[in-house]
């Protein structure tokens, strides 16, 4: 028989997979999109936010080329005067989701350390490819930092977060900011990220057809984003952080992974080389975890251990 | 989980959740995880706090739906469930209770009586279709689990296989449940021999077979479904391929075919795959060119260096059949459609 040796699911996340391959088959191709992206919609969360006494104000702000798009502004609804302030960018492959998908994890930084969070809808591939996503991102980080005072948000304590594709266009940022000589982000954290249209690492053909996420959806996504140049010399390290040279001088990253995941080799890799660079890493590879397993089994002892790691280290360095 | 539970139902309003729950249950008895794991469990996919207590001990353990532990530990309330003796479990369920809550229920108590040894290891604790699939069982205990299922003896039926990561589009109703094999955990559906199979994106469609004989359209739905090709070939019937699918069906996945070895030779051309996907399906060299999409001579000239590295000619006799055989167990075994198990 020809297998491919991988490590093994956990087995509350394996069992966690009866149910999420309802809505995420391993392999998504172009043809799956319709179907994911009614799937991996966020639910309403006006309910969740009042029953944590949260304010939503949605605004709307210039994107790339000065195109309007949306964020929301989330903030403890008893909160006074200046505060951390975090940035959210959503997962969902470059493709899918919306600014509202998996937040809620990072919702709890608002209630635990009274953060203001912001949550950027930017535009998603294939409709709109690289540069669109990343510099939307860019310019909602951007406009946190103009706005600011209005914002209650502390301009040396603003966190740079997400998920996934997410994680991926944040730390696409924290090279951005640094390159164009913008305010230095306070932190990112980097959850499984999706850094490089490359797929290099062993870990990306272990996974193939099982799981969340195997190297045909990341293939799909990437070209989504890339089209032909998925792969080639003429990709930015914005949009493909793991393509980077000089990973010197970023801010902090928190950077956590599955070992049972495509990811794992790129987000190891991506750590080791900020700390040859001199910068400042925590990494965090869980065993037995696939892709996105918090958001998807957040009640089991490895998501818990997942989400209490990240939220201390979110606390050490953004809270008063 | 719950949630999760709930974006499947909006997707697919025929989708059986409950063979899901079944499915996840049975993953975290196998993966023999503790009493807060099937606990957590219970209550991700239920949405509320699940209780269980134990007598001999006096211990109750409350679980939240992210899986923290509730902090009051109170005595079980009037309506706990009683699963094994001095056991019980309860769902703290405000309101009416929820379409999924009897089975989660259900699953987790069958959990725990096994995690607690309070059900005999001898016992075959499958369900009916689990066991009207099994080969390995008695004619008399396959044909017991037909009755319980309510199949008739006189009538033919097929299985449809697919794994619980299938997106549907039309379901065939029918009697399914999740079983075990050596491919992981898959969704089979039992259906009549000449009826609608449903469609779900990947799946194998079985032989017809009487309900003395369903464990082979079981297994030849089995290849049907590692025979998929997402997303070019998303359904594979194993009627297309009469009497080779039940020599494959019943071959060892080790065995000896000396035959793959010389198939592995010619695909590791870049043109290698699609070349022989197109001689197993034409006559002649020059409807492989048109299949294949290349021109006569190219096809003739790949036609040559495959007869070498077979070292016979695919498009005679015998060698057709050869080749044919040979390439449907590589493309088995190099299938990436169902969640192999690791090597051991």
């Amino acid at each position: 028989m020809d297998t491919v040796r991988r490590p093994e699911f956990d087995p509350e996340l394996k069992a966690g997979l009866a149910i999420v391959g309802g809505m995420f088959p391993p392999t998504i191709t172009p043809d799956l999109l319709g179907f994911m992206r009614r799937s991996y919609a966020s639910l309403p969360i006006a309910g969740t936010l009042r029953a944590r006494r949260i304010e939503r104000r949605d605004e709307v702000i210039p994107g790339h080329r000065g195109d309007p798009i949306e964020v929301s502004v989330l903030r403890p609804a008893d909160a006074t005067g200046p505060r951390p302030g975090v940035l959210f960018i959503h997962s969902g492959g470059l493709m899918f989701g919306d600014r509202f998908s998996g937040a809620d994890l990072v919702i709890d930084w608002i209630d635990r350390l009274g953060a203001v969070l912001v949550t950027v809808e930017y535009r998603l591939a294939p409709e709109f490819p690289e540069p669109f996503p990343r510099e939307d991102v860019y310019a909602a980080y951007d406009w946190i930092v103009r706005e600011a005072d209005r914002l209650d948000v502390r301009r040396d304590r603003i966190l740079v977060a997400g998920a996934s594709s997410g994680g991926g266009l944040a730390a696409g940022l924290a090279l951005a900011a640094r390159d164009r000589g913008h305010q230095r982000a306070r932190g990112q954290v980097l959850d499984y990220p999706m850094l490089d249209d490359r797929g290099l690492g062993t870990s990306v053909g272990q996974f193939d057809g099982v799981g969340v996420w195997d190297r045909v959806s990341n293939e799909t996504g990437w070209s989504a984003l890339l089209g032909d140049a998925r792969g080639g010399p003429d990709v930015s390290p914005y949009a493909a952080p793991g393509r980077a040279e000089d990973l010197s001088d970023l801010p902090p990253a928190f950077i956590d992974v599955g070992a049972a995941e495509i990811f794992r080799d790129e987000a190891i890799a991506y750590a080791d080389r900020i700390w040859r660079a001199g910068g400042d890493a925590e990494l965090h590879v869980w065993a037995g975890g696939f892709h996105a397993f918090d958001i998807f089994a957040p009640h089991t002892a490895v998501a818990r251990g997942m989400v209490g790691v990240r939220n201390a280290w979110v606390e050490k360095v953004l809270a008063d | 989980m719950q949630e999760l539970l709930g974006r499947i139902a909006a997707l697919d309003p025929g989708a059986s959740l409950a063979l899901r729950v079944i499915a996840c249950f049975d993953e975290l008895v196998v993966g023999n995880v503790n009493t807060r794991a099937l606990l957590g469990a219970a209550a991700s996919l239920s949405g509320c706090e699940v209780g269980f207590h134990q007598a001999a001990t006096g211990t109750t353990m409350r679980v939240c739906p992210r899986g923290e532990l509730a902090r009051d530990r109170d005595a079980p309330p009037p309506g706990a469930r009683r699963i094994a003796d001095g056991l019980c479990v309860w769902l703290d369920r405000d309101g009416a209770p929820h379409a999924n809550d009897e089975i989660i229920l259900e699953r987790l108590g069958l959990a725990l009586r096994i995690r607690y040894g309070r059900d005999r290891q001898d016992t075959d604790l499958r369900r009916d279709l689990g066991q009207l699939l099994d080969p390995g069982l008695p004619l008399a205990s396959r044909r017991q689990a037909a009755t319980a299922l309510g199949l008739h003896p006189g009538r033919r039926y097929r299985v449809v296989a697919a794994p619980l990561f299938a997106v549907w589009t039309e379901h065939p109703g029918g009697i399914e449940d999740v079983v075990a094999t050596p491919f992981g955990t898959i969704h089979a559906s039992v259906v009549p021999a000449d009826g609608p199979v449903g469609t779900a994106d990947p799946s194998g469609v079985g032989v017809a077979a009487d309900v003395d004989h369903l464990h082979t359209s079981f297994t030849t739905a089995l290849v049907a479904l590692r025979l998929c090709e997402r997303p070019t070939t998303t359904t594979v019937s194993a009627d297309d391929f009469g009497g080779l699918v039940s020599v494959l069906a019943t071959m060892p996945p080790d065995a000896e075919v000396p035959d793959v070895e010389l198939v592995d030779a010619v695909t590791a051309f870049p043109w290698g795959r699609a070349t022989l996907d197109a001689l197993v399906r034409a006559g002649t060299v020059r409807q492989a060119a048109r299949l294949a999409g290349v021109h006569h001579s190219t096809m003739q000239s790949r036609v040559e260096t495959v007869a070498g590295l077979l070292g016979f000619d695919p498009f005679d006799g015998l060698g057709r059949t050869r080749l044919g055989l040979a390439y449907l167990v590589w493309r088995l075994r190099h299938s990436r459609v169902l969640d192999l198990p690791a090597p051991t």
